[in-house]
């Protein structure tokens, strides 16, 4: 550290360059000796330079108290399950698109066959509102039409594109240097190969170039055409369709509202030229539903996330059209802070020695509010040896915890067998993810909670019945492999069994009833027929509902008592947070996500100027009332001032006011011309924060520019 | 977006054919305004006269009044026209001022009679004025300071009241204003009574640095908000970063200040690439260009470069293009951004593709330190009170301006650069600005046709001078020389800039 400050001085003017590169060190070094060093050193650190970039080490907890080998152990752990996720992830990032791929490089092949001649052929695809995953979307187009359609792609955002020059310079650089090996040379060669020498922005150069590199297509693609200039576009269309003789030009066109709008930008003569097809692209939300399957849901997912996280994290989404990244950058932010400010995270290794623990770890176990409702369980239960045993007994506690996850995990594959029954019911209350959140947050009783379930099964009709049971049945044999759920026929042999007879009773109570011929309904079914227009009317018909049931209605009326006690039964489990050390797995914290992703720095300016006191400590700001202290920050006391004008400011009775309080009238006071100095300075910071402008209204006013808590 | 996926839409080639324009939104608009019929209600009303005329007169003159007000406030000008504004003020505010009295149960008996009797012939109807005549002499002054403890948005309506800005007409002409020197002179020898809580809060942030670091690992950029300068803060990160990493070859770290108004992607690119190889040299072209030479580099070593950006939403990053630059730089996974924010606005300098390249990880960093090196405080503070602003702030801002005037302004201007520049090589550097005379510019613009009468010379001239893009003054002989306050690379700049 020594060296930094001896150093330090010859940095202070370096430190006012636009940019430069930070090295204390490097005055003291020889000049040459780093360039040498770093021939050995990229052959020797290359395994080491992957640890340079992946982390510093997490932190010891328990105020320093933690081993390294705990805190390593638990970095250890988020490397490996973050990344386990995480593949998951990109893989159904990737197949989400797989479609939309197939069909843009089919109709890339088959163009040539329908087109008419003259025209470009263009593939409008509808990506949404979400344009951060438009990124890789293109980039698996340009992979795909690289490879499979033999074309070149080049890719424009309109921020590449300014102007026609612009555009077209892009377009022909990339296409010459497209795919690697080609670098500035070869580009210079290959433009000025045959006498003259084409302008960068001359497509002649780019039809010079394919004589020699022929491809099928020259592909494109507008990322955000939306936010293209128009003229722009209408130029380089017309342009494109009077070089599509000689080069094959083709257009993709990523469009987040309709084509219907993105057409009304053009010209009419600019349209004419285009032969389009449109593609869809799947929509955000039905990729962040994917995910939440695969990523939170899935059982083996070593963090389950809280009922309340999840929801603030999907409503910002569905509010907000927060992008996909976003949302898989909050799965992640959640996993970091989980295993760097848990020490108790390192229950979740499977191979946890036992030695490996602290005497910290089990006094914290103990502390755990889910370990006290435990304690407190047995005890009211009566049973005070286990009871006992739990809180002086490390070794038993230790054991404990640990069949307690293998519950835990039991528990979560119990959870969602029982929300992918529901989510079969014909009249889901919900959405998968909804009711995954619920089951979490209440746990699943169907006695008194999930009345619309209920309701739905007691009206099935005998058709509706037979599907349902088949569909568990094939639920329970096969899993779900989004959700990693294996069949589980062993497990549930009761089950299996009872819903296989209520299935044959069914289609026999319904082959009796057609035979008499009549139809088989119970007495619940009729209540989901058009509702009668008044009560009498309702109940005349309840009480003919009733009165007309024959003996198979009536045996089918009861066979529905029984599946749903039956269900009743079966479909049953603790919410999360009633699971006994869940502080382990779960992870429910809203307060870091919000102030690391949902920032609001005005609110955070404007209590800082207006309370200074919040956030510096100091004994002399505490403002009595609304008493502007002189000691306050010369911005804060302006700002105080600030709040109370209108939107034109006189600065001359700024000053004066600032005066006032800060001036020599008061002890310890400013003279004038220190007082204006920071004066001065409160009002260029002011400035500089977006508060207030320049008017010309009157002389020495300014204007007011923003309201607080607006 | 329809909930169809993958659903394959009709060929485009339908709707480009002119046969339909339009075809959906008129059919629906249709049959609407059938459905919708103009109450009659209304009609009836007028038509039976249940509206006093009297009161419709008032009405609109109330209408009036508000519009003259609004034009004042827009125009922003006082005009002379000050008695009628008066009127208008009056007759504006008693309406508003009756509410208040309606408010506080202070109506004379007879009045509130009358208003209630309105109230009851037609409720929804009934305008808010009332005829000036019943008005009589009762003025009450309304109080400047509006009621306290209003919420934010009633607060913006109270402070944004039409004719509510009135202020004095104190100025600060009996102050003697800073000078540069003044300024750091008194500076220096002040001592911040906050100086060990700031240095505290300081502190406090500093504990976070291995959590940053931590972010920073995991693809996270790192942003820091809140009020105060953060620059010292960050330098102390870097420091940190620096003395952490194990091998200073393969991780450097770049710091770029973004305040330095000279800043440009260029350099900041070109910084980057010196990181990686010293030798490596940028190509010329636009941003995008350089910025895939600085990746492929990247790509192509093992190196990682930690990026420490103070201030990156001060003016010179907030040039087009300069964000999705550093977006796609951040983007890089060998490339670790952290950067501090100086404004509460920052937000919304990125649109959501933005934010995703960017991956930030936001951290309130209210550091209270002044912004030393961030603003040019004297500078800043003349330009806000418009008493010297500074000329248009240099290269860009005269390009601004000659963007928008004619063909021969622009000649006269690039003339009078050429000349400037041609008189500072003359006599070469120290002293002032040299200038130009007044007459031979005169006669070689003559010359080059760009104007023919002094008339039209000193129109153009006129321009310039408002922008303040040219300064005039008498040399010992009395004759005018003109010149740009300019230096003389600015000059330069300039110059090539008007020649291409």
């Amino acid at each position: 550290m020594t060296t930094h400050e001896t150093t330090s001085e010859a940095f202070e003017e370096k430190q006012h360059q636009g940019a430069y590169i930070f090295n204390p060190l490097e005055e003291a070094e020889d000049k040459s000796r780093p360039a040498k060093r770093r021939k050995v050193s990229k052959k020797l650190n290359k395994s080491e330079s992957r640890k340079v970039a992946g982390a510093p080490a997490f932190p010891r907890l328990f105020g320093g108290g933690e081993s390294e080998r705990c805190s390593q152990l638990r970095q250890k752990l988020f490397d490996y399950s973050w990344s386990q996720i995480d593949q998951r992830i990109q893989r159904i990032l990737r197949e989400a698109n797989q479609s939309t791929l197939h069909q843009v490089t089919s109709f890339l092949q088959d163009v040539p066959d329908h087109a008419p001649a003259g025209k470009i052929p263009s593939a409008f695809i509808i990506t949404g509102p979400n344009i951060a995953s438009q990124d890789l979307l293109f980039e698996q187009l340009s992979d795909t039409l690289h490879a499979q359609a033999d074309a070149t792609v080049v890719r424009l955002r309109s921020g590449d594109a300014s102007n026609l020059k612009a555009a077209l310079k892009k377009i022909i650089h990339d296409t010459v240097t497209n795919r690697g090996s080609a670098d500035e040379n070869d580009l210079e060669l290959s433009v000025s190969k045959d006498g003259p020498k084409f302008l960068n922005y001359d497509l002649e150069a780019l039809y010079a170039h394919l004589k020699s590199v022929p491809r099928r297509h020259v592909v494109v693609a507008f990322q955000d055409s939306e936010a293209f200039e128009s003229g722009l576009l209408s130029d380089l269309i017309s342009l494109f369709s009077s070089w599509l003789d000689r080069i094959p030009f083709a257009l993709l066109f990523g469009v987040a509202t309709s084509v219907e709008l993105f057409e009304a930008r053009l010209l009419k003569s600019t349209c004419q030229c285009l032969y389009g097809d449109q593609f869809d692209v799947e929509q955000s939300a039905s990729i962040v539903d994917k995910i939440f399957k695969t990523a939170v849901a899935h059982p083996e997912a070593p963090l389950r996330l809280g009922p309340n996280y999840a929801r603030v994290l999907l409503e910002r989404q569905q509010d907000q059209v927060a992008s996909i990244p976003l949302f898989i950058s909050s799965l992640k932010y959640a996993y970091m802070c989980h295993f760097y400010a848990n020490p108790l995270t390192v229950f979740l290794a499977d191979d946890l020695e036992t030695e490996a623990l602290q005497k910290e770890h089990i006094e914290s176990i103990r502390g755990l509010p889910s370990f006290r409702r435990l304690v407190e369980m047995h005890v009211q239960e009566g049973d005070t040896k286990q009871a006992k045993l739990l809180l002086d007994d490390d070794k038993h506690l230790i054991e404990h915890v640990r069949n307690c996850m293998g519950k835990s995990r039991q528990w979560v594959v119990n959870l969602l067998r029982i929300l992918k029954v529901m989510a079969i019911s014909t009249n889901p209350s919900g959405d998968f993810v909804g009711l995954y959140l619920d089951a979490l947050l209440n746990g699943i009783d169907l006695s008194d909670q999930n009345a619309d379930f209920r309701e739905s099964i007691k009206r099935m009709q005998p058709a509706d019945c037979i599907s349902f049971s088949t569909r568990v049945l094939d639920a329970i044999k096969d899993g779900d492999l989004s959700l990693g759920l294996d069949g589980c026929v062993e497990e549930l042999e009761s089950t299996v069994a009872f819903l296989s007879s209520i299935l044959t009773e069914t289609q026999q109570l319904q082959k009796d009833a057609e035979e008499k011929g009549h139809v088989l309904r119970s007495k619940y079914s009729g209540q989901n027929k058009i509702l009668r227009a008044t009560v009498v009317a309702q109940k005349v018909q309840l009480s003919h509902d009733a009165a007309m049931l024959t003996d198979e209605d009536k045996a089918y009326t009861a066979l529905i008592d029984r599946l749903m006690d039956h269900l009743q039964m079966l479909l049953r489990t603790d919410s999360a947070g009633d699971m006994p050390y869940n502080e382990i797995w779960l992870y429910d914290a809203k307060t870091p996500y919000r102030d690391v992703f949902v920032p609001r720095p005005r609110t955070v300016v404007e209590r800082a100027l207006s309370r200074p006191h919040d956030y510096l400590g100091c004994s002399c700001c505490k403002s009595r009332g609304d008493q502007i202290m002189p000691t306050l920050p010369a911005t804060a006391i302006l700002y105080q001032f600030y709040l109370e004008t209108g939107s034109l400011i006189n600065t001359a009775d700024l000053w004066s006011a600032y005066f006032a309080i800060v001036g020599e009238d008061n002890d310890e006071g400013l003279d004038e011309r220190t007082a204006l100095v920071l004066f001065y300075r409160a009002l260029a910071e002011m400035r500089a924060a977006g508060f207030v402008k320049q008017s010309r209204k009157k002389a020495d006013h300014i204007a007011k520019l923003a309201w607080k808590g607006l | 977006m329809k909930g169809l996926p993958r659903k394959r839409g009709k060929k485009l080639e339908d709707t480009t054919s002119n046969d339909q324009p339009e075809v959906s939104t008129p059919r629906h608009r249709k049959p609407r305004a059938i459905g919708y019929t103009t109450p009659s209600r209304t009609n009836g009303v007028t038509a039976k006269g249940e509206t006093p005329r009297w009161k419709r007169n008032d009405r609109s003159a109330k209408k009036k009044s508000a519009l003259a007000l609004i034009e004042r406030v827009v125009g922003g000008e006082s005009s002379d026209e000050e008695a009628d504004e008066e009127i208008a003020q009056e007759i504006y505010e008693s309406s508003e001022e009756e509410e208040e009295a309606d408010e506080e149960g202070r109506l004379g008996v007879d009045e509130s009679v009358g208003a209630t009797t309105d109230e009851a012939a037609t409720p929804s109807k009934r305008p808010r004025g009332r005829p000036p005549t019943k008005k009589g002499g009762r003025t009450r002054k309304k109080s400047p300071t509006p009621p306290r403890d209003l919420p934010p948005h009633e607060l913006y309506f109270a402070q944004n009241r039409p004719g509510a800005a009135k202020t004095s007409n104190n100025t600060l002409t009996s102050l003697k204003l800073l000078t540069h020197d003044e300024y750091f002179t008194l500076l220096r020898e002040y001592q911040d009574p906050h100086k060990e809580d700031i240095e505290f809060l300081q502190s406090l942030h500093i504990e976070s640095f291995p959590q940053w670091a931590f972010e920073l690992s995991q693809g996270f950029s790192v942003c820091l908000y809140g009020y105060g300068s953060k620059r010292a803060l960050l330098h102390k990160f870097a420091n940190h970063v620096f003395s952490n990493s194990p091998d200073h070859d393969v991780h450097k770290i770049v710091i770029v200040n973004g305040y330095v108004r000279t800043n440009s992607v260029r350099e900041i690119l070109g910084t980057v690439a010196g990181a990686v190889d010293p030798s490596h040299k940028l190509p010329t072209g636009g941003a995008t260009v350089m910025l895939d030479s600085v990746k492929n580099l990247l790509s192509s070593r093992e190196i990682h470069i930690t990026i420490i950006l103070n201030s990156i939403d001060a003016a010179p990053l907030r040039k087009p293009g300069m964000q999705p630059t550093l977006a796609q730089l951040a983007a890089h996974p060998q490339v670790h951004l952290v950067c501090s924010t100086d404004t509460p606005d920052f937000p919304l300098m990125w649109d959501s593709g933005l934010r995703s390249s960017f991956n930030f990880a936001f951290h309130d960093c209210t550091t209270f330190a002044s912004y030393d090196a961030e603003l040019e405080v004297v500078d800043d503070v003349h330009e806000l009170l418009g008493r010297k602003s500074r000329r248009v702030g240099g290269k860009e801002g005269v390009t601004y301006v000659l963007r928008s005037l004619p063909e021969n302004a622009k000649n006269l201007f690039r003339l009078l650069v050429g000349e400037v520049l041609a008189a500072m090589d003359d006599e070469g550097e120290g002293g002032e600005t040299p200038g130009v005379e007044y007459r031979m510019l005169y006669n070689k613009a003559v010359e080059e046709f760009i104007c023919s009468s002094e008339m039209a010379f000193r129109t153009l001239l006129k321009e310039f001078h408002d922008h303040q893009m040219i300064t005039s003054r008498k040399d010992v002989m009395g004759t005018e020389l003109l010149s740009a306050p300019f230096c003389k690379e600015e000059l330069e700049a300039i110059l090539e800039d008007l020649m291409s």
